[in-house]
């Protein structure tokens, strides 16, 4: 096992690697750069536009940009004020160790931006996906026991309904109603917040206040997950209570409640949790429609608004997070596969 | 085990709600006894407070509320003094011309009364301070002006004189304005360059309002800066600045009361948000922004209007019917709700407003011209080809690319969409296509397509800010703006008298320049490389509590938040 895992961890590395090289090819031979000027001017001056070049890294050929990216430049020598006379060595260090260059943006480190947003991208999906599976596990659990009954009908219409709406639609239904409507009948203020992750003028940590913000999000978002896991855990379980050994486990007279759970449910939840594994990727990468329609500040914001603007250093280093959480999360997957399920093992 | 669990969980969860929303606390709707507090909603989080360094827009927006600069410009065009005590002049002396050399003297006194938040004077030291940190070769930036100027030099601790190398008509504005304010030279620092240093992120105060929080991606928190210069003013005791990134959303807390304020409102939203009785919206006294076609000259692909003229669009007649064909006043009743203005010129805002007759809406006089100009349809397929036409090849179809850009919204594409159609009555095929403004402006070696002459026509808005058009007008119509990445004259057009008169206006003299852009307002008219159409609202909603908001087409609807009170 240990070797397969060692295995599986090198080939992470050189996928990486090869990935690397063809999302920074993609990001930088895109039509559009970072400096058409997004800015209310429509253009960026042209005697800037040399300047910018230079502070950015841009005016040198793209496999040179790349080894900065990769190694840094503080082993070379560099022109930092343009007048075509080296002065003196680079001052960044690469991805490899740890430095991921600066905003164009923004001019913070790319490390600073990300560590500003990722915390409130993960509290929002972690609890998002909690409450879809919290929801989603009875749900299943009862269509299955009770399939083709009034109750697995509905849910099953509701899980396709809940797939196809569409989550802007549906986040902005919810503000309409719970912000723009109906009042709070103690203060007379909205019954709920538009959004942000808290209120203004609360300081320190209150749970009320933030349960109340996590409301409107969480039930936009976690919609599509109820439908889905719910769905996928009533095949899972139909799949299992057909079992010899559900037959056998009721023959030997244990209590309903004993076989589906002890030796039902155990067995279903076995792909459900491989399934929650491979989708812990957007622990990392957020929602955008929930984040956008709730001004949450969070990371499909940041990788939006740094894909409009060819923020590059953001855009690669969110890509790049993005690739090794999903590949990481396949193997995670594997393993916990490997884990609940005896029958199965890697060499 | 029969129960169907939905009924009691559904009352379970009203009644969570309900205890929940007991939970919360009040709103920021009611401010607290004794002090006052607005909200601005804004999409996107301001990168930083140095305008020069971004440009977003809503980097201005907060750094008006924070800093100031040498002077400013008030929503008619006006400028006038913030950090100086007065503007310096021809007549006043402050500005002293050697016009043998062609340079300039610009001497700057200071108001001695300001300080920064802890205390410090605000010196000529913090202004030279700020133009050493902008010229600065390797972290430095640019801001219009700064390369004729030869050297900043300190009189005393509240003067100093720029030395300008030539004539520099914008130099009223030169450390102040929409994007440039003064910076603290006891705070910056300079290693960390003016394009990067940290107080851009964290500012030291010397205007209406300090920072006092800023949580990255959800909102700021600025209070009421006690030592601001001016007495009894800012009225507001703190300003909460949200990122509400969805404009729905930002509409629903206007109309809920829970936010003030609305940064550049856009037509739809203005449409509906009157007659509503608790919000206002403040338009801009004059229009910056000109929705103009651009036509490219050049044939597409190419960059040389001499060398490769269009066959199409060199033709003047053809421009004339492109412009007769078009219906102004429909595009702005239909697609910007009443709320556009017809431009026919560059020359429409004061003080240069020059008299261009508006060209009439004339279908039939733009079929006759295409006649005149050798474009016909003789195949019947609603398309003209050439026949007998100066431009191109007998046969060649009146056929080509109209280009847009995607940020602006809806009401550009309909309007691109409904052109094409009067247009295509006319007989002119065009193939449309809306791009991200990041491709349509690039530079060229980034695949930009105006920058490479990729294109045929397009239509998008720009306009100067402040009131001189010079630098602007370089830009667009300048022989040299015309080389790919070094302006923005993708038109590739040129006119000899046209260059002559831009040399000219290089000058301080009022008259000679209100005569000369006059003469350059008929050039244009005559050869029409753009075809100004119309100008798109400036506007920022607010609500009626808030008072002597101002919109301005030359800075952000800031500018004045030391004058803003509530009701």
């Amino acid at each position: 096992m240990t070797t397969y895992i060692l295995r599986r961890l090198i080939q992470t590395a050189g996928l990486l690697f090869f990935l690397s090289i063809l999302l920074f090819a993609l990001v930088n031979l895109a039509p559009g750069g970072p400096l058409s000027g997004q800015g209310q001017s429509r253009h960026i001056d042209p005697d800037k536009v040399e300047l910018l070049k230079r502070q950015f890294g841009l005016d040198k050929p793209l496999p040179t940009q790349y080894l900065i990216w990769l190694v840094g430049n503080d082993w070379m020598q560099v022109d930092k004020d343009g007048d075509g006379v080296m002065d003196g060595n680079g001052t960044r260090l690469g991805i490899l160790r740890g430095d991921f260059g600066f905003s164009f943006r923004t001019r913070q480190p790319v490390l600073t931006e990300i560590g500003q947003r990722l915390p409130n991208t993960i509290y929002l999906t972690a609890i998002t996906i909690l409450v879809a599976v919290l929801v989603a596990i009875p749900i299943g659990i009862i269509s299955a026991i009770r399939q083709y009954s009034v109750f697995d009908i509905s849910v099953t219409t509701f899980s396709f309904a809940g797939q196809a709406i569409p989550e802007f639609w549906l986040g902005l239904i919810l503000i309409l109603v719970f912000y723009a409507w109906l009042k709070n009948p103690f203060t007379g203020g909205p019954l709920l917040p538009s959004g942000g992750m808290t209120s203004i003028d609360i300081s320190g940590f209150d749970l009320g206040d933030r349960i109340v913000h996590l409301i409107l999000p969480v039930l936009t978002g976690a919609l599509g997950w109820i439908a889905w896991y719910s769905r996928f855990l009533r095949s899972s379980m139909l799949d299992v209570i057909h079992q010899d050994y559900i037959r056998t486990a009721r023959a030997k007279g244990l209590s309903n409640w004993n076989v589906l759970t002890r030796h039902g449910l155990r067995n279903a939840l076995i792909p459900l949790v491989t399934l929650l594994a491979l989708d812990l990727p957007y622990l990392f990468g957020g929602a955008i429609f929930v984040e956008t329609l709730f001004a949450w500040p969070g990371m499909a914001r940041l990788y939006y608004q740094a894909a409009l603007e060819r923020d590059y250093p953001v855009l690669m280093a969110v890509l790049i997070i993005g690739a090794a959480s999903i590949i990481l999360s396949n193997l995670l997957a594997d393993l916990l596969y490997a884990y609940l399920d005896p029958r199965i093992r890697y060499e | 085990m029969n129960r169907v669990p939905g009924k009691p969980i559904f009352l379970l969860i009203l009644i969570a709600l309900l205890a929940l929303s007991g939970c919360q606390p009040k709103s920021g709707t009611t401010p607290a006894l004794g002090s006052s507090s607005i909200v601005i909603v804004i999409p996107e989080d301001p990168p930083s407070f140095n305008p020069i360094v971004t440009d977003t827009g809503y980097d201005a927006l907060v750094m008006e509320l924070v800093m100031l600069g040498l002077s400013d410009v008030d929503a008619n065009g006006n400028v006038f003094p913030e950090l100086a005590a007065e503007l310096p002049t021809v007549e006043n002396g402050g500005v002293v011309l050697d016009e043998d050399a062609g340079t300039m003297a610009v001497t700057w006194k200071m108001r001695e009364d300001v300080q920064w938040a802890d205390g410090t004077p605000v010196t000529a030291d913090d202004v030279i301070f700020t133009y050493e940190s902008i010229v600065d070769p390797e972290l430095g930036g640019w801001i219009p002006g700064i390369d004729y100027i030869e050297s900043v030099e300190k009189i005393d601790d509240y003067s100093l004189t720029v030395n300008y190398a030539s004539i520099y008509t914008g130099y009223l504005t030169q450390f102040g304005g929409e994007q440039v304010v003064i910076w603290p030279t006891h705070y910056c620092d300079a290693s960390q360059g003016f394009a990067a240093w940290d107080c851009a992120r964290q500012p030291l105060s010397n205007g209406p309002f300090v920072l006092s929080e800023w949580v990255n991606g959800d909102h700021m928190t600025f209070t009421k800066n006690e030592k601001f210069f001016e007495e009894g003013k800012p009225a507001i005791d703190k300003i909460t600045v949200r990122i509400i990134p969805d404009t729905s959303v930002r509409k629903t807390m206007l109309l809920n009361g829970d936010a003030d304020l609305d940064m550049w409102t856009t037509e739809p939203m203005i449409a509906e948000l009157e007659g509503q009785p608790n919000v206002l919206v403040s338009q801009s006294p004059e229009n910056r922004w000109v929705m103009r076609i651009f036509f490219n000259l050049a044939a597409k692909g190419t960059t040389d209007s001499v060398a490769t003229p269009h066959p199409i669009l060199s033709d003047l007649r053809v421009r004339q019917a492109i412009r007769a064909a078009i219906d102004v006043d429909t595009i702005s009743k239909e697609f910007f709700l009443g709320y556009a203005k017809p431009a026919w010129t560059e020359f429409f805002r004061e003080p240069y407003v020059c008299n261009i007759p508006r060209p009439e809406f004339d279908p039939e006089k733009a079929a006759a011209l295409l006649d005149e100009a050798g474009w016909k349809d003789t195949d019947g397929d609603g398309v003209r080809e050439c026949r007998g036409c100066a431009t191109a090849e007998e046969g060649y179809v009146m056929e080509m690319d109209f280009n847009t850009y995607s940020e602006f919204g809806e009401p550009l594409e309909l309007t691109q969409q409904y052109i094409a159609e009067q247009l295509g009555k006319l007989g002119i095929k065009l193939n449309l296509k809306v791009v991200e403004g990041s491709i349509l402006w690039a530079a060229s070696t980034d695949g930009g397509i105006e920058q490479s002459g990729n294109f045929d026509m397009d239509i998008w808005d720009d306009g100067y800010a402040g009131v001189d058009p010079t630098d602007f007008l370089y830009q667009y119509y300048a022989v040299a703006s015309a080389e790919p990445d070094f302006g923005y004259n993708f038109m590739r057009w040129s006119n000899d008298e046209f260059e002559t008169l831009l040399e000219g206006v290089y000058t301080l003299d009022e008259t000679q320049r209100k005569q000369d852009f006059c003469k350059m307002a008929a050039i244009l008219e005559e050869e029409l490389p753009i075809l100004p159409l119309f100008t798109a609202v400036n506007a920022d909603a607010h609500s009626a509590r808030l008072q002597n908001v101002q919109s301005s087409a030359n800075d952000l609807v800031t500018w004045n938040s030391a004058d803003w009170t509530l009701k």
